[in-house]
Parts: structure tokens; C-alpha cells; sequence
């Protein structure tokens, strides 16, 4: 927001005609300017079905059958009610009255009928794979019926990927459809994109189906927002200290003491939806001995990192999920947390003595590991505190760095890298299957992890739950068995961050949502 | 001197297809694979190979050159894997930014170079000329990256003259254009100056000297005329750097640009865009040679005898 003489004279002359003519004549023409997250430039498009990066735009333009809350509840947006049969083979959503996409066409259960298949065939048709079919029950009732039970549909279904673009224009544009329109039915509607640069978004006038996440339940208070990519940090910074924009979605965590000491700048935090953890190759040795993945393991001091390197920003990570997941809360015994003295016994207990030099060794052999880590200050900064950490119990750790692109090759190799540095962000408890299940062996399955309990345990995980519950036990079951094994070291579990100029937006009090989508922004008034 | 132009373009056309293989090989051989890129958490390996097989990723190398070569030929460059786009749109969506960035800044450091390349010339061994080339070292000195932070923060932040960033208005380019051009000032200037130096030393110099013609009209009429030579040959190499060399500038004021779309698809490994980026780059680069060997020979007659 940037406030001209001419503008301010415009704006109390807009004023004072307003008071004059009573409160609905003021409202008027207000816009805004975000930053997306950094991780968000360069999406090529807005089409949910065919792609495979979106951005924070994605969730204004479309609304979606449900929503996520930051606890990881599901909350009715496109969708009023749902449930599942006993059996789970049938799901059946009703569906909210009144919504109308951009181009004006209705919503019912006939966009749904269509919008399924349409999977089929593209990189996301894994969302919809436990489908079978898809029945109009009525107008406004559908019915999934299942191949096999997917207690994970909702989950899917929450997915900005899952957004429900109209189909009369889906189908008009073709492979066009997301680069050069989009039409959902979301609070607003896109004006313009230009990739690598900008999104302008308009206010959707009609809009009146916000879900219960959002306070306001009509059109947005922001008639005009535009969603800038600006992949350095440090320019988002000026921008949002000189006014050039209003709002900046991420911050890096190393960002937040020079956005914090800013007077009119305010920072928020949302729960995570990543870890940062070291992946143990099991197949190479010293790591082929459990209890020497166990001494690496339990060597991380995970609030020494924590406090040093993140200002206390976040959590300590003790297993594999985000803490806001169901399956995460796992028996205490199994967290693996930083214990240097058991750390120093099970490498004696396993036969390595400490050296002279601080580096333990058996049979004329140093505990010297290879430590790999990708390019990015974070992940060298947390490699070389973790490097110095492992020397404390005797293990010696030589780091390579690696380029993001480089480094899955590598580990494809299966057999060079022992130790590695990584994250991810994902908040599904199936990112255990992800990175440890045998059939994903050197990438994503870094530890190279092929054990027929865990293999039994993903199955169960994977396809033999009926309902939510039952999905959550058995991952619960397949993470401590997989925890147990120490086949990776949790480290760091990071926090959302954002930044906005209170001078020009304000903010809801609470904010809703697994990231800043449209049950918040809805919600954002302009100063 | 059209013989030659055609001679020279003729010779181009050996260069471009080895320049090809190199782009390609280079691009194929680097570990990575955008098909990571693509694939969605829980997506299958199946769903994977089937990815390579529609992008003709499991082709045998030579094949899918073929194929990639015999398309750019034609004026196709293919479609982005990972942008989803044809890559012939998406050079021609940020061309523009990198011309206008280019030329521009290519401007400023032939205007700023030359003159400050004369001035320290004939003011040889005096303070202006230490003064002139030490400042002008300095600021070629100074990385990209950090000077363009430092001009955000004088003119944008300080004195709010320029936007920080973007690149909806045409005062969104002075800063950028300052900081691509200022790294070309030092090299452009050095070039002149001794060019100069070594010009006034020739014997037709001595001569006007000795006819009494006046020194200013000496240093600017003649020796900086023959001086500028060697500065079009350096400048003609520029052409092509200029295009695709100013990526960390074009991250700092989030501009668009063929520099950043080539080092965003490259992280990516999206081959067909690194593929299509660097072909324009090197066909910028043969060009401006050829353009610089041109306009020598249409300055030095000298060049032109030698042609026939």
C-alpha cells in the first residue's frame, strides 16, 4: 500500500462522503500486496488437476469440498456434511446450496461427476485412485463408491490440488486452462499471471459460502490483492519495510530478529508442516549395527540446535511426523531424544573405543562418516552443528555439500552417502511409507530401509484401514516400529512464519488453517 | 564486405551444431531428473516410468538429441516438463526483460566506460586519472548481488527516487540497469584508456602533434576513434554475458529475465527449457561476434584490405 497526497485527499473525501451517506456507502476500493512464500515462485499455472506446483494464489481462486484447520480438522467448504460407510467402500458428501463458479455456471453434483475422472491419467491421479465411481444421488448429494476403503480421502480432498475449477471452462480451454484463465468458484477471481512475477486477484462479489474457518462470510474485504514472487528474502524485506507490499506469506526463520525490531511490521507463527532429519543408511556399515544408528541417533542435541541455530523458533523434533498429527503421538519411550551417555555406551557396548584424536575406532578402523547435506543456509548450518554434535560421542563426519537437483541422484546410488541432512513438508502421516518403504529404495528411501515387519506394518498402514481412526492406529504402529529401528535422527520441527505492516492491514485475531489460505485472508481488512 | 558477412555467417553454422551437442550432453550428463520434480508424494514408481516414457526421457541419448535437434530447427523448442509450457513462449516472455535489461545497461557501460576511459587517458598519471580508475575498479569490484542491495538501499529504501523490486514500471529498471552496467563500466573503461595510451604513441599521433592540430581535437578525432576498436570487440562479446549474466540481479529486484528462467529450470532440471535458454544465449553470443567483426570492418579500413 502506497499512500500518494493525492490518494489520502481522495480517500478522506471518500470518507467524508461515506459518513454523509450512511455505512454501506463506505466501502470502497481496497487492495493489497502480498509476497508468496518463496517455495511458491514459478508455478506455472493455475490448474489444480494437471498440476504439479501451485501456489498460495491456487486456494483464493477455488474453494474445495473441505478444509483443513491448523489442529489438521476438516471443516466443510464445497461439502456441507459427509461420511462413510461402515465398510468404507462408500462415501457419501452433501453439497453446499447456492455456490456459483466465476463464469457464473452452478456447482452441484454434476461438476462433481465430471471433476473426478478428469484425474485419471495425470501426475495427481493417485488422489482420486480409490474411486471408483461417482453417483448423483441428488442435486446436491454425491456418492463415492470405493474400490477399497481410502480413509484418507478427506485428507486428499483438502489438497489445494483439489480445488474445483468450473468445468465449461475447463473444458473450453483446454490445455490453456490455468495459464491464461482460471475460473473457480473461490472469494476471488484471477485478473491477471504473469509466472515468475505476479497474480492479480479480484474480490469475488458473490461470494457468500466462506467456511466456519472464516469470520466473514462474504465477498473479501481486499477488492483487489496482488500476489507478488520474490524469491530473495532480503528484497521481500524492503518491500514490506518501504511499503511496497502489505504482507510477506513466509519468512525464513533467520529473517524473523530484523522483521521483529521494525515498529509498524508485526510477525505471527502457524504450526509446521515439516521436519528437518538425518536419514541413517542401514545398509552400509558402521549403520548395518543397530546400535551404532542408535549412538548417531540419540548424539543429535535437538534443543542445542533449537536454540542456537532457531532462537528457540520451533520445536524439537523426537519421531517422524509434525506433532499436529494424530499418529506422531507415539509411546514416549520410543521419542528419540538427545542422550550423549547412552550415546557413548552403545558405542562401546558395539566395540568402538575412543581414539586419541576423539574418533573412536574398532580394529584399526575410524568411525569416520560421510555426512551429506544440500546447498541452502539452513541445511549447511544444521549439518555442521549436527557434525560437531556426532564428534562429541566420537563419531568423525566429513560433510559434502550437494546442489537440491544433484543430491537425489546420489543417494540413488544407494551405497555412498552413510548420513544425510534433509526435510520435508507434508502433514499426512504417509510420508513414513514415503521415505522408508522398500519399494523407494536410495530415493526417497535415504536409510535404504527394507524390513519385512515394516513392509507388513506399511500394508496395514497403507490399504488396510476402514476408517480414520483405524488409519491413524496403524501408522501409529508402522512409526514406532520404524522408530524403534533408528533408521533416521529427528532434528527440528519449524514453524510457519509471516510478516504484515499493521500500518496497513489488520489481521483476524485467530488465524485459521494449515498455512495463510482463504479462510484467512477472507477474514483481512485493509487499513 | 558482403562476401565476408556471408563467409562469416557460413562459418557459424559448424559452430551452432557442436555448440548444440555440448548443450545438450551438458544438460543430460549433470545428475538429476526433473521427472522428482513432477512425481507427488505417494505416487508409485510405475507412475514414474510411465512420466519418463511420455516426456521421451527413456530414450537413448542420442535419440532424444535427434529428436530435440531436429525440432529447434524448426523453430520448436519443445514443451517444459516442469513449466508445462512451450519453451519457445517462455524465452519469449522474458526475452524482452533481458533485452531491455541488457541493452540498457550495455549502453550505460559503453556511454560511462568510454568517456571515463578518455578522460583518465588524457589526463594520464594525473589525480583525475588515479581517481577515475581506482573508483571505477571499486565498483567492478563490488559483487552484483551486494551492490544491487546497496542501490535498493540508497535510492529505494533511503530516498525512495525507484521501486525495491519488480518490474511494472520503467523506473523499476534504473537500479538494475546501475548494477548490470556499472560491472561493465571498469572492463570498457581499462580497455579504452590503454587503447588510447598506446594510440598516442603511433607516429600519425607525432605528426598532428607536430602539424600543431589541437590536442583535444586529437585525443577525441583521432586516437579515440582508432582506440575504440579493441572496445567494439570487447563489447560484441558482452552481447551474449549481458543476456544471460545478470541472473543474480535480475533474484535481487525479482525481475523476469531469460538469466533467472535458465538457473530456475536448471535447479529443476527442466531440459528443455535449460536446452532451449542456452541455445538463444549461444546464438546471442555467435551474433554479437559476428556483429562486432562487422562493425570493425566497416570502421578499419585496415580490416576491410585484409577481407579482400
Amino acid at each position: 500500500m502506497r499512500f500518494t497526497t493525492k490518494s489520502l485527499i481522495l480517500s478522506g473525501s471518500m470518507f467524508a462522503a461515506a459518513l454523509a451517506f450512511g455505512p454501506d456507502a463506505a466501502v470502497w476500493a481496497q487492495d493489497a500486496t502480498f509476497v508468496m512464500p518463496s517455495d511458491d515462485v514459478g508455478a506455472p499455472s493455475y490448474d489444480p488437476i494437471r498440476g504439479t506446483k501451485l501456489n498460495a494464489a491456487t486456494s483464493l481462486i477455488y474453494d474445495r469440498m473441505v478444509i483443513q484447520d491448523a489442529d489438521q480438522s476438516f471443516h466443510g467448504q464445497l461439502a456441507t456434511e459427509w461420511e462413510s460407510s461402515d465398510d468404507g467402500l462408500a462415501w457419501t458428501f452433501k453439497l453446499r446450496p447456492g455456490v456459483t463458479f466465476h463464469d457464473g455456471e452452478p456447482f452441484n453434483a454434476a461438476t462433481i461427476v465430471w471433476w473426478v475422472p478428469q484425474f485419471e491419467g495425470t501426475e495427481n491421479a493417485f488422489m482420486t485412485a480409490a474411486i471408483e465411481s461417482v453417483e448423483v444421488v441428488d442435486d446436491l448429494t454425491v456418492k463415492f463408491v470405493m474400490k477399497n476403503p481410502d480413509p484418507n480421502l478427506l485428507s486428499n480432498m483438502a489438497s489445494i490440488f483439489m480445488g474445483i475449477p468450473s468445468p465449461k471452462a475447463y473444458d473450453a480451454m483446454g490445455a490453456d486452462y490455468g495459464v491464461t484463465a482460471a475460473v473457480g468458484s473461490g472469494p476471488f477471481t484471477l485478473q491477471s499471471f504473469t509466472i515468475g512475477q505476479e497474480t492479480v486477484l479480484a474480490s469475488n462479489e458473490a461470494y457468500a459460502w466462506a467456511s466456519d474457518l472464516s469470520e466473514n462470510q462474504g465477498p473479501p474485504h481486499i477488492k483487489t490483492l496482488t500476489l507478488r514472487e520474490i524469491s530473495e528474502t532480503s528484497t521481500a524485506f524492503l518491500e514490506l519495510r518501504t511499503g511496497g507490499v502489505d504482507m510477506l506469506l513466509s519468512v525464513p526463520t533467520d529473517f524473523l530478529p530484523q522483521l521483529e525490531a521494525e515498529k509498524s511490521i508485526t510477525v505471527g507463527t502457524l504450526p509446521g508442516t515439516g521436519i528437518f532429519y538425518i536419514p541413517i543408511n542401514t545398509t552400509v556399515a558402521p549403520f548395518t549395527d543397530i546400535k551404532v544408528r542408535e549412538a548417531a541417533a540419540l548424539a543429535v542435541n535437538q534443543k542445542e540446535i533449537l536454540d542456537n541455530l532457531f532462537g528457540g523458533i520451533g520445536s524439537e523434533a523426537n519421531n517422524f511426523l509434525i506433532s499436529s498429527l494424530l499418529a506422531a503421538d507415539v509411546d514416549p519411550k520410543l521419542n528419540i531424544s538427545y542422550n550423549p551417555d547412552r550415546s557413548n555406551m552403545l558405542l562401546e557396548e558395539a566395540g568402538w573405543t575412543m581414539g586419541a584424536d576423539g574418533v573412536r575406532e574398532k580394529d584399526g578402523t575410524k568411525l569416520q562418516v560421510a555426512l551429506w547435506t544440500q546447498n541452502g543456509t539452513e541445511f549447511k548450518r544444521v549439518t555442521e552443528v549436527v557434525q560437531a554434535q556426532l564428534k562429541a560421542v566420537g563419531i568423525g563426519a566429513d560433510i559434502t555439500v550437494f546442489d537440491s537437483a544433484t543430491i537425489n541422484d546420489q543417494y540413488r546410488k544407494g551405497n555412498e552417502h552413510q548420513l544425510a541432512v534433509r526435510s520435508y513438508s507434508w502433514a499426512n502421516a504417509d510420508i513414513i511409507d514415503w521415505f522408508f518403504a522398500g519399494s523407494r529404495l536410495g530415493y526417497p528411501n535415504v536409510s535404504m530401509w527394507n524390513d519385512p515387519k515394516a513392509e507388513e506394518l506399511n500394508k496395514i498402514a497403507m490399504t488396510g484401514s476402514r476408517t480414520w481412526e483405524e488409519r491413524v492406529a496403524n501408522f501409529k504402529a508402522y512409526h514406532e516400529y520404524v522408530l524403534g529401528q533408528f533408521v533416521f535422527a529427528p532434528i527440528y520441527q519449524p514453524v510457519q512464519s509471516y510478516a504484515y505492516s499493521t500500518d496497513n492491514i489488520t489481521l483476524p485475531k485467530t488465524i485459521r488453517g494449515t498455512r495463510i489460505q482463504s479462510q484467512t485472508i477472507v477474514d483481512i481488512t485493509v487499513n | 564486405m558482403i562476401s565476408f558477412f556471408i563467409k562469416r555467417l557460413l562459418l557459424l553454422i559448424p559452430v551452432f551444431l557442436a555448440v548444440s551437442v555440448v548443450i545438450f550432453m551438458i544438460v543430460h550428463l549433470v545428475p538429476g531428473d526433473p521427472i522428482d520434480n513432477l512425481v507427488q508424494i505417494n505416487s508409485t514408481p510405475e507412475q514414474k516410468a510411465a512420466l519418463a516414457a511420455k516426456y521421451g526421457l527413456d530414450k537413448p541419448l542420442y535419440q532424444q538429441y535427434a529428436i530435440w535437434l531436429g525440432k529447434a530447427l524448426s523453430g520448436d523448442l519443445g514443451d517444459a516438463i516442469i513449466l508445462r509450457r512451450p519453451v519457445v513462449d517462455l524465452i519469449a516472455l522474458n526475452l524482452p526483460h533481458s533485452l531491455a535489461l541488457g541493452a540498457l545497461a550495455l549502453a550505460f557501460s559503453t556511454l560511462v566506460g568510454i568517456g571515463a576511459g578518455a578522460l583518465a587517458a588524457i589526463y594520464k598519471d594525473s589525480f583525475i586519472d588515479r581517481t577515475t580508475m581506482t573508483v571505477i575498479l571499486l565498483g567492478s569490484t563490488v559483487p552484483g548481488f551486494w551492490l544491487g542491495l546497496l542501490l535498493i538501499m540508497l535510492f529505494a529504501v533511503q530516498l525512495g527516487w525507484f521501486p525495491v523490486s519488480g518490474a511494472r514500471s520503467w523506473d523499476a529498471l534504473v537500479l538494475p540497469v546501475l548494477t548490470v552496467g556499472l560491472g561493465g563500466v571498469a572492463l570498457v573503461a581499462r580497455v579504452t584508456r590503454v587503447a588510447m595510451m598506446e594510440t598516442a604513441r603511433k607516429d600519425f599521433v607525432m605528426m598532428l602533434h607536430a602539424k600543431g592540430v589541437p590536442p583535444w581535437q586529437i585525443e577525441l578525432r583521432h586516437v579515440l576513434r582508432h582506440a575504440l576498436l579493441p572496445v567494439v570487440t570487447i563489447l560484441s562479446l558482452r552481447i551474449g554475458w549481458i543476456l544471460g549474466g545478470a541472473v543474480t540481479v535480475e533474484f535481487v529486484f525479482a525481475r523476469p529475465g531469460l538469466g533467472s528462467l535458465l538457473i530456475t529450470s536448471l535447479n529443476q532440471r527442466d531440459y528443455p527449457v535449460v536446452q532451449g535458454s542456452l541455445l538463444m544465449l549461444a546464438i546471442a553470443v555467435m551474433l554479437g561476434t559476428l556483429l562486432g567483426d562487422v562493425v570493425q570492418a566497416a570502421m578499419d579500413p585496415r580490416v576491410r584490405e585484409r577481407i579482400k
